[in-house]
This record gives structure tokens, C-alpha cells and sequence, in this order.
């Protein structure tokens, strides 16, 4: 549209449902340090009411006529979401378009206060009182500099979410919560020559205001490795490595999908066919590429079994590992990681959602909601060696290994804990 | 294109859309065996469920854990693959299949890419009627179920759920056992126990076929006479449970020092799956706390900021049903939080259900259907629920039809009578020494101190 907005319409008449869903290219990367937690802390207020629809209408509405929305956020996007019967379209827009120009205008210090506490609670809900959960807080502290914008988590800090005021969270807003910064997504039971006459009528008039500055940052590299000892109310112990990996659609980035796949995706993989069935020292191993913007973390992760030590599951890995490096996987393995992979992909675009939320990543990450093709495509072109090559380059550089230990989990993490970082 | 002033009015919602119902077929094949056919062509994917009548219902007292180890066992090797050949060839096919067993039932799934789809149905046969119950894989599946049973102890919220079972039912009673067992039941349990539980439960005339997706229906007889035709039937075990929900104590608590939340369920007996009751309770829950506008939620997350969300539910169940509320709350305002609970349960026997409550209750139902209905995963979930309870199969559009008879007056009636605020259970896992003085202080009894497990300390 004439003020930036990006708009993208997707018609499925399969079922009477139409989905609406709108990407501000806005993450936690995009915030300052200090100031964390304000891209998801967000997504809760942005239920909080706009000015002609004042709370709670956003979700009485929705709800009053059988639809539903939510949001989500990330490091690298902020993503609202309506689905709901199709004759619903109209008033998604007329609410996404009125908290788009109006948020700012309405927002309280006690729309503020609850929310703030809602999200303390879903911190702890999510991290702090979950097995396990404080080493996702610890993990991006340790691998990031302290001025990269991957440094902290998107939940954000206790101490930043209680710092936030009004006039914070207004500069905010008016910073990236702009048509020019979002894609919006119709998809489902629609006419599109009215879907455009609505998005007009209710984006249209909005001021076509430049688009912020994007978040950039050199590749992270760490500078030794590190070993860091964490615990946890666990009775297990569970060992995570990390390493620094290719961006997300970099070259690499789909052949460590399926290095990760073929190492610790399920009964058929590797790890899992040596810890955990042949050598019954783990209860379970998992591998994973954690694709981003301004770059990617390779992990592996596995819990010991009771009465086994780290030491062991670390040797166990590594061997693993270095065999995968030497020789590659064979092509059997390629194979089926790569079938496995797009049959997930299919079985996902089954789902109108998560079809509508695709075209806006494509369009995000790649300036083109069609990249579908671009995307299979890389995973079709991946070979053995190229997934040797891949995981070889990523496995030789410096690493962090996080030991979580069963013990007391302590109370808050406060952002300046480093967590015994060597 | 509208100014900044005429944005102030909502533009108008035209008339909701029926609830769409999927055209399907059924037929049975030359053994018995029922099969639901839902053809669905917006992608390149089929559904399969098998949903067999017997789960941890099914289950003698001492052998907890046995439905659902029966069903992961299935899948350890079968016909001439090994454990690890049979995970290879279904990824080589892009299939996704799992095994599992709830309460009243235990089913087999599968989602396979069309193309993949024959194939891997002569796995799924393999895996029903030819499964190698190796001892060395059994040895392994029994030691990581014994294992997984400890890390339960981790999770405030699976204690929680654990505990509230097992101070709702009487301790004889299936449902107040969790279905992945407990580790005597576990370590009890042998090869031989889940042979005969194969054996007794996993027959053709026990089971229910709902295959959804992109499938050819003119085929698809023949593909599943070729899977599925040799299995046979065998007699129908009759279930015979002693006891069923009673009154919980009124304070349970787990203590979990220095956790930073306390996670809160009320619990109290509910209905069965074919209680007459069921839409309407469905409807004062989706009011009381089971939707995000729901008064539970609107009061505990939105309005104090006690917890990222409360809500509660009917679990409605075959012998007999359960009604739990919930939330996780930061600690100190357990005690008040437990307050804003009671209030609420209180209020919806006692507070008007307004006109909008009623309106929206229904829409959210509605919604909710016609979004299960547009998936292949939802309409082979869907009818699986339904051909587990014996349902007619548009139950969908009947539950739609008995939602109009519903008026807010006899919604508040039936919610006073099933939804008692003063014999609710209350179980909390949290900070002992932190919550106690504070629920005492309501006038709440001494807690009954239990363990993660829920046994009595």
C-alpha cells in the first residue's frame, strides 16, 4: 500500500474461516539493553485496548462472535493473529488497524502494572519454575556479548519489565508499530475484492511514517569455550552444547537442519540409537539448528540416565559427533531426514494458521511470501557432503557445554547473572 | 477509505456461518471392522486414527501403567522390522505414527504424506497384528518409563494433576492413577501382562477406523481389506470398577521449597461422558473458565495479575467425570488467589450469566467445532472421540442443536447444582512454609501433607 504496508491475501474456501495475521518486524532484537522484554511485553498489551476499542473489547469481541487471537514473539518478529468464522474479516481489521494507530494514545499505568505482572508470572510459569527451563535464560547470556541484540532472552529481565513506564512503552510503539514496519496476512473463505476495499478503507488513511532502522549485527563468535555449571530442581543431570551457527537461509542452514535431524531427530537417529537404545546411558538426546535473523545456535542436548554422570554422556556425544564430521552421514540417512523434514512442512499447510503465518515469514526473512519453493528447495539440494561440510565447520569452533545439576534453583535470575561463566 | 473518526464505529458482523459438517462414509470391512471415511483435498496428507475401547479403565489394580506401556510396546519392532528399522522406514515415508492409551481408550495415529500412504499402511498392520514384544526392548521401554516416572517429580503441574487424581478417586479406582503408571505398578508389570492385554484389547471388533485426508474412497476399501482384513475379533472384556469420585479433602499441599509460583487446583466429582448434562456444563464452563474472557481468567490473569492464566474445566469420562479449576500463581498471593477462586465458583451459581455470556459461550463452542472440523488432524480426532463413546456421528451438529436450548436461567441453575465452591478440593504445590499461614487464614483446615506421587506423608 501507498504507507508501506505489505499486504498478502491467501483464499482457501475449504471451511468457512478466515484468518488474519499481521507480522511487525519488531523482536526482542530490536530492543535496547536496559530496556528488554518490551517486543513480548507487547503482545500482552496490545489486548489492553486501543481507542475506539477500549478494554477488554478485543477479546470480548472476538469471543462474543466465535473467533479467537492471540500473538507471539520472538527474537526477530512480533505475530498477532484473529481466526474466527469468515464473517468476522471485517472486524479483525477494524481492530488490528485501530491498536496500529491508536495504542499508544490509551495505554494506563494500570494496563501496565497488570500486564507487567502477567508476564512475570508467565517468566516464571516458562523458565523459573519448569525443569530445565532457567539454561534457555542462561544460554543466549553466555553465547551473545552483552551489546548483541540476541545478548537476552525475549521474555526480558524481571528488573527491566519492572523498570518500564508508559512513556517507555509509547517510544516504543511509536518506533516500530507502523504499517510500513508490518505485513498483514487474509487468509481462508474471502472475496479479495473486498478484502481489499476493507484494508484500504481501514489501513489506508494511516500515515506512511519511514521504516525504522533494522537491528544488525557482526556474526557472534565466541571467544573460548565455555563451560558453565547451572542447577536446577531436577533429579537428572542434562548436558546442553552450543555452538555459533549459519543465519537463517544462510548457506548451511538447511544442510544443519538435517546434520541435527540425522544426530538427534528421533527412534532413527543417531544419538538416540547410541545413548539411548545400544548404550542405555541417556533417557533421551535431541539435536537441533535454532534458525534466526543475525544468526543461529547448533544444539544437542541429553539427560543422563539415574545414576550416570555428564562425563560419560559428554564422551558418548562426542564421539558421536566426530564420526558424523569424519565420514558424513550416508546417504540413506539424507534421505530420510530430508523426506521426514518435508513431509512436516506438508503436514503444517494443512492448517490454515499456519499457512497464513508462513507466507508472512517467507515475505519477512525473504521479501517474498512465495519463497515456498526457494525453501523445499534447499533441502532438496543438500547432499552428503554438503551436510558433512556443514556440521564440520560449525563443530570446529568454540563451544559452549552447560551442565544443569540437580540441586536448589535459587529465586529470580537477575539479568546480570552470568551464570559462572568462564 | 474511512478518517480517524469514522473508525469509532465497529463495522457491522453479518450472520454467523452454520457449522459445516463433513460429508463421510462408512462401511466395514469383511472382519467387522467399522471405517469412517472423511475425504479432505486441501492437502496431500492423510489422517488415520484407530481408537480402541479399552485404556486404563481396562487395567487390574496392581498393574497401573500396563494400557499405555501395551501401546508403546507395539511399535518396539513388529514383523520383520527391528524397533529402530520400523522408526527408520516410517521416516523414510514421511510418517508420523503414535501409540498411546488414555483413560477409556487406547489408539493408534498416523499421518502420512498421500504417497506414503499405502506403504506405511502395511506397517500400521504389522505394528496391530504382528508386533515382536521383544524382552530386550520391553527391558529398555519398562527402565525409561520407570525413569520418566521420576522426572514427573520435577513438574509442579503434572504433580498437581497427579495429587488432585489421586485425592478425587478412590485409591481402587482407575482415575485416580495416572495412565503412565507408577513405578510399583511399573516394575509389576511383565511381558506377559502386556501380551494378554494385546491379546484381550487390541481385536477388530474393539475398534473403531477414522481415516481423514486426501484419500481416493473408491481405493481405499481394497488398501484396508489388504491391511487390516486377516485380524479377527475376540470376545469383549467387561469392565467392572469399584468406587468412583468422592469428596477430596478440603486443603492438600505439596511442598516444593523456594518455588516461585504455587500451582493451585480445585478439584470436586463431575459427570460421565453421556451424562444428559454435558452441553450445557460445557457452556458454564466456557463462562466460568474456559475461555480467555472467562470469568476465572478475566479475574484472576487480567484483572489482579495473579498468574499468565487460570481457567477450569469438565473432564466428562466414561465411569465417571471431573470438574477441576486452575493456575499458576506468583507465591505470595496463594492465599488470595484461592479467595478470588472460591468467589468465582461461588458467583457462577449466584451471579446472573448475562445475555452476553450466554451469546458468547456459544459462539466460542461454535468456533471451536468448526475449527476442528478444518484440519485433517481435528476430523480424525474428532470422530475418534466419537466412535470411542458409541456417539452418533453428527454428534458435531447435535451438540450445535442442544446449545440453542440453552437459556441463561437454566444454565445458572445447573451450574449452582454441579459446581459446589464449599466441597471443592483445593491441592497446592508450592512453598510450604511461604502459603501456609496465608491459607490458614481463610479459615481453611490444617493441610493434608502429601508427596509428589500423592501418597499421604
Amino acid at each position: 500500500m501507498p504507507n508501506g504496508l505489505t499486504v498478502i491475501l491467501h483464499e482457501d474456501h475449504t471451511s468457512p474461516l478466515v484468518v488474519v495475521d499481521l507480522w511487525y518486524h519488531v523482536g526482542s532484537k530490536d530492543e535496547d539493553p536496559g530496556r528488554t522484554g518490551f517486543a513480548h511485553l507487547f503482545e500482552h498489551l496490545m489486548f489492553m485496548g486501543s481507542k475506539n476499542a477500549p478494554y477488554p473489547s478485543f477479546d470480548a469481541v472476538m469471543e462474543m462472535w466465535g473467533g479467537h487471537n492471540n500473538g507471539t514473539t520472538s527474537n526477530d518478529r512480533t505475530n498477532y493473529y484473529e481466526v474466527g468464522p469468515k464473517n468476522l474479516l471485517e472486524t479483525f481489521l477494524w481492530l488490528e488497524a485501530d491498536r496500529m494507530a491508536t495504542l499508544a494514545e490509551v495505554i494506563t499505568d494500570d494496563e501496565l502494572n497488570r500486564q507487567r505482572k502477567v508476564v512475570q508470572n508467565e517468566r516464571r510459569q516458562s523458565y523459573e519454575n519448569r525443569p530445565y527451563g532457567r539454561a534457555e535464560l542462561v544460554i543466549p547470556e553466555v553465547m551473545y556479548p552483552a551489546q548483541h541484540p540476541y545478548h537476552w532472552p525475549t521474555i526480558g529481565s524481571h528488573e527491566d519489565l519492572e523498570a518500564a513506564s508508559v512513556a517507555d512503552v509509547q517510544a516504543f510503539f511509536e518506533r516500530f508499530y507502523r504499517p510500513s514496519n508490518a505485513s498483514l496476512v487474509i487468509g481462508g473463505d474471502f472475496d479479495p475484492k473486498a478484502a481489499r476495499a476493507m484494508v484500504d478503507r481501514y489501513f489506508g488513511w494511516q500515515d506512511n511514517r519511514p521504516v525504522p532502522r533494522r537491528a544488525t549485527a557482526a556474526p557472534a563468535v565466541l571467544a573460548e569455550n565455555h563451560a558453565v555449571t547451572e542447577t536446577d530442581r531436577v533429579q537428572l543431570p542434562r548436558l546442553r552444547l552450543c555452538w555459533h551457527s549459519p543465519a537463517l537461509y544462510a548457506p548451511g542452514d538447511a544442510d544443519l537442519d538435517m546434520a541435527a535431524h540425522i544426530l538427534g531427530g528421533g527412534k532413527s537417529s543417531r544419538l538416540y540409537k547410541t545413548l539411548v537404545f545400544d548404550r542405555r546411558l541417556a533417557q533421551d538426546a535431541f539435536a537441533y539448528q535454532g534458525s534466526q535473523m543475525l544468526g543461529s545456535l547448533f544444539q544437542i542436548g541429553v539427560t543422563a540416565k539415574p545414576g550416570l554422570t555428564l562425563d560419560d554422556m559428554q564422551r558418548a556425544v562426542d564421539e558421536e559427533l566426530d564420526r558424523l564430521v569424519s565420514h558424513g552421514p550416508t546417504a540413506e540417512e539424507l534421505e530420510r531426514a530430508r523426506n521426514s523434514h518435508l513431509a512436516d512442512f506438508f503436514k503444517g499447510l494443512d492448517h490454515l494458521q499456519t499457512r497464513a503465518d508462513l507466507l508472512n515469514h517467507y515475505e519477512h526473512l525473504l521479501g517474498d511470501p512465495g519463497a515456498c519453493q526457494q525453501d523445499i528447495g534447499r533441502y532438496e539440494a543438500a547432499t552428503v557432503a554438503s551436510v558433512r561440510d556443514a556440521l564440520a565447520k560449525v563443530a570446529a569452533g568454540r563451544r559452549l557445554d552447560l551442565r544443569v545439576l540437580p540441586g536448589a534453583a535459587g529465586g529470580d535470575l537477575p539479568e546480570d547473572d552470568q551464570a559462572g561463566a568462564s | 477509505m474511512v478518517t480517524p473518526t469514522q473508525m469509532q464505529a465497529p463495522p457491522a458482523v453479518g450472520p454467523l456461518p452454520p457449522l459445516r459438517t463433513p460429508v463421510l462414509e462408512t462401511f466395514a470391512l469383511s472382519n467387522g471392522l467399522q471405517v469412517v471415511v472423511i475425504p479432505r483435498h486441501a492437502a496431500p496428507i492423510v489422517s488415520l486414527t484407530l481408537m480402541f475401547r479399552a485404556g486404563s479403565d481396562a487395567e487390574a489394580p496392581g498393574l497401573t501403567g500396563l494400557a499405555s506401556l501395551t501401546a508403546e510396546m507395539l511399535d518396539e519392532g513388529a514383523g520383520d522390522r527391528s524397533a529402530l528399522d520400523l522408526a527408520a522406514d516410517l521416516e523414510q515415508l514421511g510418517a508420523d505414527l503414535w501409540l498411546g492409551a488414555g483413560r477409556d481408550g487406547s489408539q493408534l495415529n498416523l499421518q502420512v504424506p498421500r504417497k506414503g500412504f499405502e506403504p506405511t499402511l502395511a506397517i500400521a498392520a504389522d505394528v496391530l497384528l504382528r508386533p515382536r514384544l521383544g524382552a530386550a526392548d520391553w527391558e529398555r521401554v519398562q527402565h525409561d518409563r520407570l525413569t520418566a516416572l521420576g522426572q514427573r517429580r520435577d513438574q509442579p503441574e503434572a504433580v498437581a494433576n497427579i495429587v488432585a487424581d489421586r485425592v478425587l478417586y478412590s485409591d481402587n479406582h482407575p482415575y485416580g492413577q495416572s495412565s503412565e503408571g507408577r513405578e510399583s505398578t511399573v516394575q509389576r508389570i511383565t511381558l506377559d501382562d502386556i501380551a494378554r492385554f494385546h491379546a484381550a484389547h487390541w481385536r477388530c471388533n474393539q475398534a473403531s477406523l477414522i481415516v481423514a485426508g486426501d484419500v481416493d474412497p473408491v481405493a481405499l476399501p481394497a488398501q484396508l481389506e489388504r491391511a487390516f482384513g486377516a485380524w479377527t475379533g475376540g470376545p469383549i472384556p467387561a469392565l467392572a470398577l469399584a468406587g468412583g469420585a468422592r469428596q477430596p479433602p478440603r486443603l492438600v499441599l505439596v511442598d516444593r521449597p523456594d518455588a516461585p509460583q504455587s500451582v493451585i487446583r480445585l478439584v470436586a466429582p463431575g459427570q460421565p461422558r453421556l451424562s444428559p448434562d454435558r452441553t450445557a456444563l460445557r457452556m458454564v464452563n466456557a463462562i466460568l473458565g474456559g475461555s480467555f474472557t472467562s470469568r476465572l481468567n478475566f479475574n484472576l490473569r487480567e484483572q489482579k495479575g495473579y498468574t499468565y492464566g487460570a481457567s477450569s474445566g469438565f473432564n466428562f469420562m466414561r465411569h465417571a467425570g471431573a470438574f477441576s479449576a486452575r493456575a499458576s500463581v506468583f507465591t505470595d498471593v496463594t492465599a488470595a488467589s484461592v479467595t478470588e477462586f472460591l468467589n468465582e465458583l461461588r458467583g457462577i451459581g449466584e451471579r446472573p450469566i448475562t445475555a452476553d455470556e450466554l451469546i458468547k459461550a456459544r459462539a466460542t463452542l461454535l468456533g471451536r467445532a468448526a475449527e476442528a472440523l478444518s484440519t485433517t488432524g481435528g476430523l480424525a480426532a474428532t470422530f475418534g472421540e466419537i466412535s470411542l463413546y458409541d456417539l452418533p456421528l453428527d454428534e458435531p451438529g447435535r451438540f450445535v442443536a442442544q446449545m440453542d436450548q440453552q437459556d441463561a436461567a437454566s444454565l445458572q441453575a445447573l451450574a449452582a447444582r454441579h459446581i459446589d465452591a464449599d466441597r471443592m478440593g483445593i491441592v497446592i504445590v508450592g512453598n510450604r512454609s511461604a502459603i501456609e499461614p496465608g491459607l490458614r487464614a481463610l479459615g481453611l483446615p490444617a493441610p493434608e501433607l502429601r508427596d509428589a506421587d500423592g501418597d499421604p506423608l
